[in-house]
């Protein structure tokens, strides 16, 4: 039996709740990324600290709270980068989940 | 610098493992695109596979450990530093549902070992996590193991293999129940062991482990062979009735709790 059918005998409903959870459970992951020695991760948080820092090389604490001496503007193109095209991923698939009941 | 993946698999009475490290062999040559090695017996290996393994290493398995439904040989998951032929290794239990490259990046997260200490229950989203007892610690994971040869990594294999051969202690230093031997208890004691009794942050695999659980059901959507998409349904009590609920899901490792469920996957 295909899933379709499977869902339509069994009636059962989409939860958009565990939906949720789950595309966020997934796409958090592809937001961490590893560059120049740490560990970060390219959410808003982060990019707007590189992003109001003027100096090229800086020292920023990573995920797992070690400081690590960074080129700027590199980890900021790298971040930016990452949460452009993990965001984008993201709108597309909720969008996609969205309409199903 | 060689790199792979190394499963561990011994048929029982009622679960034929191999199959199931061969289907997860293939995902993982795929989707992650590392070799294999099994570590199996000479009881489980099939006379008519067609798939190849990169290695398979045959020991000779520690049957002491009952579970509900029968034999379960999980003892002597220590072995794995000294029987992985790769300078960095991902030791992942058979049953784990690998759909897209995601781990490959425990090879980067941490300097030479990592495993979850999280999880997350498709469609229970409050679940608790687990710990040893209430009094001791949260459970670490030995669902997905990535380590690197060091000196460290020696350690805290040779502090699993001490806390299997004296689980009884530890479980009652720990108050929980010795009678199953559970890998994810033995990795919790021994990587604090050699840890110094505390967990390192760079030991955590940054994301969650993804468990589908036991009153959860896994159908695939597509009988491809590297189907990716699945839909999760499950049964949510409310108010003394039956609600069939459910979840779509593409390109997310997650880990299957229900054998049985597993079973019917790779079919």
């Amino acid at each position: 039996m295909d899933t379709k059918t499977l869902i339509a005998e069994a009636k059962a409903r989409f939860n958009h709740n565990s939906a949720k959870d789950y595309l966020k459970e997934k796409y958090e992951t592809k937001l961490i990324i590893a560059d120049q020695g740490g560990l970060w991760k390219a959410d808003p948080k982060t990019i707007s600290f590189l992003n109001s820092m003027t100096d090229n090389f800086i020292v920023v604490v990573d995920t797992f709270n070690n400081p690590v001496q960074v080129n700027r503007d590199k980890l900021l193109d790298v971040l930016r980068e990452t949460y452009n095209k993990v965001m984008l991923e993201w709108y597309k698939e909720w969008t996609e989940l969205e309409g199903k009941r | 610098m060689t790199r792979g993946a190394i499963l561990f698999a011994f048929n029982s009475p009622k679960y034929n493992y191999y199959k199931m490290a061969e289907y997860t062999a293939k995902r993982i040559n795929h989707f992650l695109n590392l070799p294999v090695t099994l570590i199996t017996d000479k009881d489980s290996l099939p006379t008519d596979s067609n798939y190849k393994f990169d290695n398979v290493v045959l020991v000779e398995p520690d049957k002491n450990n009952i579970r509900d439904w029968g034999i379960w040989i999980n003892k002597g998951r220590y072995q794995a530093y000294e029987l992985s032929p790769y300078d960095e290794t991902l030791l992942l239990d058979t049953d784990y549902m690998v759909n897209s490259d995601k781990l490959l990046k425990t090879f980067d997260v941490s300097v030479d070992f990592c495993c979850h200490d999280t999880t997350t229950f498709l469609m229970h989203p409050n679940a608790p996590q687990e710990v040893l007892s209430a009094y001791s610690y949260k459970t670490l994971w030995a669902t997905v193991v990535a380590f690197k040869k060091t000196k460290r990594t020696k350690q805290i294999f040779e502090c699993l293999e001490m806390v299997q051969k004296n689980y009884d202690h530890y479980a009652n230093i720990h108050s929980f129940i010795a009678g199953v031997y559970r890998n994810d208890y033995a990795l919790t004691l021994a990587l604090r062991i050699a840890n110094g009794h505390t967990v390192l942050p760079g030991d955590i695999i940054p994301w969650n482990l993804l468990h589908v659980g036991k009153n959860t059901s896994v159908y695939k959507n597509s009988d491809d062979e590297f189907n990716t998409e699945y839909t999760v349904m499950f049964d949510n009590w409310q108010k003394g009735k039956i609600r069939k609920e459910y979840v779509t899901i593409k390109d997310m490792d997650f880990h299957v709790m229900n054998k049985d469920n597993f079973m019917e996957l790779i079919a």
